[in-house]
């Protein structure tokens, strides 16, 4: 039983959820480049300084400008922290670049298992301060909406299984039950992330545009805006 | 009548109730609000260009409150309403409810929330306290400009009539009365002003100086604040004055037909701001003036700025300079002299939101300014991450909510500028010093609000022939 569902979610449930996700990711960005040039072709004026929009996005990848707000600082950094492990585990381990290797032909530079480990335990520590500094900002807490508490838990699940899995000793249940709960929590993210708010993984890189083009505005839409409304020829 | 609240109809009267600042009772729209708001909301995300933006919004807002300790209004109050990327939520959940298919498939799976007035009358209140100062926006990791939603937000509530009576009565004034200016003072007025400004000049400084009014194919096209003409006289006669000892006094010009740079519109409607910004199209045309140049006035320059290019036509619109820019590029060509001995009392300067936020204009004043005041200190933080006044995004205007601009959104700043022990607050703006004269009267502070060519007046070294 355990074997035949360590089956299922090693292959064609891992296949689904990349696949599902690869595809919600591209719709995402094409639906979002699509409107971006749909909004630049009503622009009544065409000049967007590009460049210096991409440097106010990728400004965001260097760690110091998380620093510079006080009251935020520590929460903020961590969230940077938390980045770097969340994004590098799981694509440079070892093990998974192995798989990725046999399936598809690509390989890329891996972690050695070392560091894989202090990354990890790094993640885990950081998806921990994440929580309580949503949990003790007030202003925070009380924005936050569900998906804000699962998330994070929910990214702890594979670290905490893929640990285990990597030192067996440690493991204090069924190994195999623990591959699969790696694996099906790791599936169930990714699938999450076209649906969810991390679908700031391709957004992110166009956001800057985006509120660049959401201030060039359309010549004549007020007026437009009024006849819709019935308001033709009535004054201020 | 008595309005049944579950029915959704709120009489004028009850609507003003719940806001700070006063409305036009009459223009405000009576009907079943929820329904209009999301119809308003509809029709602008159909001809403008917002959908990419808030949808995009709509997905990746983190609710982190990074943005928060930038707010000055949050740094004061400590409420999580005061929160920019909050007060954003409020309207983007109503786009996500109503306006994608999540958030339709979410209200039918978790019950709906239908909009409310309540809700409604939160917008209205919450988003004239936010200044539109854009301070947050520079926090937000996932680049969520507040402002833009801020501004968003008042538009669609303008067109349910939920906007400042002072606002919308400056305003008509602009664009449909006699006058044709915000300030209502007949063109006639501001001809004697203009001649009694140059009289004053002449007397004081024993310089004839010229402040052409029609004149065609000039250099530039000036658009001061109108308000100027009455309340800061001492600014235009720098202004003025300037001009002509460098020897411009042939390159400018004022129209007759319209000269007012204000533009309510960028704070709270696209219909206005186009409108406005085409009269001062027109008249740039009309006396076929090469190029606009606005005066001290932060959301005139910016409005002019960024959207001259969209309603004039692209490159074909005539490019647009503020007056610092111009001053700078005289300093930088030697082409006046300042005597450093003039301004001996401490100096500093307040970065108007509309000029620096963006890193427009943040060096130049400080190196003219540098440069003959012997005494200049900055305030921190300041340029692009600078404090607002606390009048940003019209309230300035609005003079019932002086207590809340002096008492909560301007404390901050108050306190930057005691900091400062300056004498001299130069502030290039008319809506900020409006402000930041109020601030000082209410904080007991000892400084004096001027403009850039209030001092620059002070200061420069005619040659007398
Ligand atoms: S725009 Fe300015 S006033 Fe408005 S929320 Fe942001 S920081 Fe606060």
């Amino acid at each position: 039983m355990l074997d035949n569902l360590l089956e299922l979610a090693r292959g064609p449930l891992l296949k689904f959820s990349l696949l599902l996700m690869a595809l919600g990711l591209l719709r995402a960005v094409l639906l979002q480049i699509w409107e971006l040039g749909w909004a630049w072709s009503r622009a009544g004026d065409h000049f967007i300084p590009w460049s210096l929009t991409l440097r106010r996005n990728l400004a965001w990848l260097l760690p110091w400008r998380y620093l510079r707000v006080l009251e935020r600082r520590l929460y903020n950094f961590t969230s940077f922290l938390f980045h770097v492990g969340v994004i590098l585990v799981p694509v440079c381990l070892a093990g998974h670049v192995a798989i990725f290797k046999e399936s598809f032909g690509i390989s890329w530079p891996q972690l050695p298992q070392v560091a894989a480990d202090w990354l990890t335990g790094l993640t885990l520590l950081a998806i921990a301060g994440l929580l309580f500094g949503r949990m003790t900002h007030r202003a925070s807490r009380e924005m936050s909406k569900p998906q804000d508490w699962l998330l994070p838990l929910l990214c702890a699940a594979p670290f905490i299984s893929g640990w285990l899995a990597a030192h067996p000793a440690w493991c204090p249940v069924d190994l195999r039950a623990i591959y699969l709960v790696h694996l099906l929590s790791a599936e169930l993210l990714l699938v999450l992330v076209p649906f969810s708010k991390l679908v700031h993984i391709v957004l992110f890189w166009v956001s800057q545009g985006s509120t660049e083009l959401g201030w060039r505005f359309v010549p004549g839409s007020g007026e437009r805006v009024r006849v819709t409304l019935g308001k033709e020829g009535q004054g201020v | 009548m008595q309005p049944d609240e579950s029915a959704g109809a709120l009489t004028p009267e009850q609507m003003q109730e719940r806001l700070s600042y006063n409305i036009e009772k009459d223009e405000v729209y009576t009907g079943d609000m929820p329904a209009r708001f999301l119809e308003v909301f509809a029709a602008i995300l159909k001809h403008s260009n917002y959908r990419q933006v808030i949808d995009n919004y709509s997905r990746v807002t983190a609710r982190c409150a990074n943005c928060a300790p930038s707010c000055q209004i949050y740094q004061h109050t400590g409420a999580p309403e005061d929160v920019p990327c909050y007060r954003s939520h409020l309207l983007i959940d109503v786009y996500r409810r109503h306006f994608t298919l999540r958030g339709v498939l979410e209200g039918r799976l978790r019950g709906f929330e239908p909009l409310t007035n309540d809700s409604i009358l939160e917008m209205a209140e919450t988003y004239y306290h936010c200044t539109a100062c854009r301070r947050c926006t520079l926090e937000c990791p996932l680049g969520i400009d507040h402002g833009l939603v801020t501004h968003l937000a008042r538009y669609i509530l303008s067109e349910l009539g939920l906007v400042p009576r002072a606002l919308v009565i400056s305003v008509r004034e602009q664009l449909e009365g006699k006058t044709g200016n915000t300030s209502a003072i007949p063109f006639p007025a501001i001809a004697d002003t203009i001649e009694f400004l140059a009289e004053e000049i002449e007397e004081e400084k024993a310089l004839k100086v010229e402040i052409p009014v029609d004149q065609e194919d000039r250099d530039y096209i000036f658009f001061p604040a109108v308000s100027d003409y009455i309340m800061e006289a001492d600014t235009l006669m720098g202004i003025a004055t300037l001009i002509n000892a460098v020897g411009d006094q042939d390159k400018w010009t004022i129209g007759s037909q319209y000269l007012d740079g204000i533009n309510y519109g960028l704070f709270y409607s696209d219909w206005l701001l186009e409108r406005i910004l085409r009269k001062e199209i027109d008249e740039a045309q009309r006396l076929r003036a090469k190029a606009i140049l606005i005066g001290e006035c932060g959301h005139a320059s910016r409005s002019a700025k960024a959207f001259i290019r969209t309603y004039g036509g692209g490159d074909k619109a005539p490019p647009v300079y503020n007056i610092i820019e111009y001053t700078y590029r005289k300093f930088k060509e030697g082409a006046f002299k300042l005597n450093p001995d003039v301004i001996t009392e401490k100096v500093t300067y307040h970065d108007p939101c509309n000029l620096a936020r963006t890193g427009w204009i943040v060096n130049e004043p400080r190196e003219i300014l540098r440069s003959f005041c012997k005494n200049y200190v900055e305030m921190t933080p300041n340029g692009s991450q600078n404090l607002c006044c606390g009048g940003g995004g019209g309230s300035v205007s609005v003079d019932e909510i002086r207590g809340y601009r002096t008492g909560v959104t301007g404390v901050k700043k108050a306190e930057q500028l005691a900091a400062t022990g300056a004498k001299f607050l130069v502030a290039p703006c008319a809506n900020c010093k409006k402000q930041l004269k109020e601030l000082i009267q209410d904080h007991d502070l000892d400084m004096e609000v001027v403009g850039l060519h209030d001092l620059i007046y002070k200061a420069i070294v005619l040659e007398t022939s």
